[in-house]
């Protein structure tokens, strides 16, 4: 019986020093992939890595057109960035509890979230568009009523559709991320799912095998703006302003942009947003 | 720490029709798991090791896996291929009654082993069948055995029944998350969630307590 329990006792220890090996092995490969000198500030990013083309996971490193830019942006700024995906609705608690510096994760600026939240100039111009099969007879967004439509729970496409069907009604399925909720539509489980215009159109450019078309709707679905969101009163928010300002001004951006999405960005347009 | 009594009390009649939506999933679960269990419980005994196979399977699978998992396989898989699109109340029921009647297997098992054997033979020396004797003298023994071990699954199914909020299953937890979503707000929604499941515990240990004690013999 007293072997047995050494045994035991020696097994729970492995275990726990493997563990803590993970842990120290984690840390000492992010300072190494920050490189970069002791003196520059590393800031704590947070970010929900479901949302190709913005920020993804690519075998198990963040990767996207969100994390190529807030890392131009900090470095223009004069800091290493650590960027972590926790999901969307964790990350608005770690701002909100001022854990974490900074967050990109194609956050649309809006009043409600500027309440609680600090926001940087937008960089992002985007709009809601509905994803639907294509045999649907959809055509534009009011004819959303009476039908069942898959939204990420928080969005501001759940805040679009909740406007044609009522806050809470029963037809409209919320989901941890757009991934499942076009996943429901693809299975029947909905008629047509509302999200952001790149993550729509990648999603039907990439599945050309499940047959689904998207559709704008300007009358229904007003253009919104991305920003990088800080904790309110957070003093990096001037700063990453004269940075992002500098790439918009240089080119970076515009280079940035187009590795994503192939297309020119529309520059001033941004710009005329920012006050 | 400042609560906003006005948002929870938006959002307290989704939160009454979650945790209806809860109560039903999880009697659903709790019914079904039992009698599933029960079954594979007693197939697991079997003593020809081919015909328990499946029933060993079975156990292995459904507890060596995690619920989520498992939800998400029934939700966008085992349903629709049944009946051609999602639906959520049937991925819930599903998954939980099969999730449960791995562990109810197990507990009823140990249950059954756990009568001494001279009352099997004791049956079986007046007369009855082995199924007989399962039935009128072994099974009441190890249900009432089983209790306590079938109280603490219960108590887990009801809280594990949130995970089904993933697949928007609009059940207590589903709320809370819409809640958060909206407001962004952690403690408002979260710790109305909490105290919900709180108290269907509260209750569910309750009423297995009083049926413990009715089955008492001491």
């Amino acid at each position: 019986m007293k072997k047995g329990s050494l045994l035991f006792f020696a097994i729970i220890f492995a275990f726990i020093f493997a563990l803590s090996a993970c842990g120290s092995n984690k840390d000492e490969n992010s300072s190494a992939d920050n490189g970069g000198k002791a003196s520059k500030k590393t800031l704590r990013v947070v970010t929900n890595a479901a949302y190709a083309p913005f920020e993804s996971m690519d075998k198990g490193k963040i990767v996207g057109f969100d994390v190529d830019l807030i890392k131009a942006v900090a470095k223009e700024a004069g800091y290493n960035v650590k960027i972590e995906n926790l999901g969307w609705d964790p990350m608005f608690a770690e701002i909100q509890g001022k854990n974490a510096d900074l967050s990109v994760s194609a956050i649309t600026i809006n009043d409600d979230r500027k309440q609680t939240f600090d926001f940087s100039n937008p960089y992002f111009l985007s709009t809601n568009e509905i994803l639907i099969p294509k045999d649907s007879n959809i055509a534009s967004a009011d004819d959303l009523k009476g039908k069942i439509v898959a939204v990420q729970n928080g969005t501001t496409g759940q805040d679009a559709v909740s406007a044609i069907l009522g806050k809470n009604n029963k037809n409209l399925k919320k989901f941890e991320d757009n991934n499942l909720a076009i996943m429901e539509l693809n299975k029947g489980g909905a008629d047509a799912v509302v999200a952001d215009n790149t993550v729509v159109e990648e999603y039907a450019k990439n599945n050309p095998d499940k047959n689904l078309k998207y559709i704008e709707d300007n009358k229904n679905f007003a253009p919104e703006y991305y920003g990088i969101m800080f904790p309110k009163g957070s003093k990096l928010k001037a700063e990453f302003n004269k940075a992002l300002n500098t790439l918009l001004d240089n080119g970076t951006y515009a280079k940035i942009y187009k590795d994503y999405f192939g297309t020119e960005p529309d520059i001033d347009k941004l710009k005329a947003q920012a006050k | 720490m400042d609560i906003r009594f006005d948002i929870i009390q938006e959002y307290a009649p989704y939160f009454l029709k979650g945790t209806l939506l809860t109560i039903g999933l999880s009697i659903a679960g709790v019914l079904i798991g039992t009698v599933l269990g029960l079954l594979i419980g007693l197939g697991k005994l079997i003593r020809h090791k081919l015909l328990s196979l499946p029933f060993k399977i079975y156990i292995t699978v459904f507890r060596g896996t995690p619920l989520f998992v498992q939800i998400f396989i029934v939700h966008f898989g085992i349903v629709p291929a049944v009946l051609g699109t999602t639906n959520g109340i049937a991925t819930g029921i599903v998954a939980l009654s099969l999730n449960s009647a791995a562990y109810v297997a197990e507990i009823f098992r140990g249950g059954i082993q756990s009568i001494d054997k001279g009352q099997m033979e004791a049956a079986r020396s007046l007369g009855m069948t082995h199924s007989a004797s399962m039935r009128h003298v072994i099974l009441p023994q190890a249900f009432k055995r089983s209790i306590p071990p079938l109280c603490n699954e219960f108590i887990v199914l009801v809280k594990d029944s949130s995970l089904l909020a993933a697949v928007a299953v609009p059940e207590v937890m589903y709320w809370g998350k819409a809640m958060q979503g909206q407001y962004y707000r952690v403690w408002e929604p979260y710790l109305t969630a909490a105290l919900i499941y709180l108290v269907l515990t509260l209750v569910l240990s309750g009423l297995l307590h009083l049926l413990e004690r009715r089955l008492s013999t001491d």
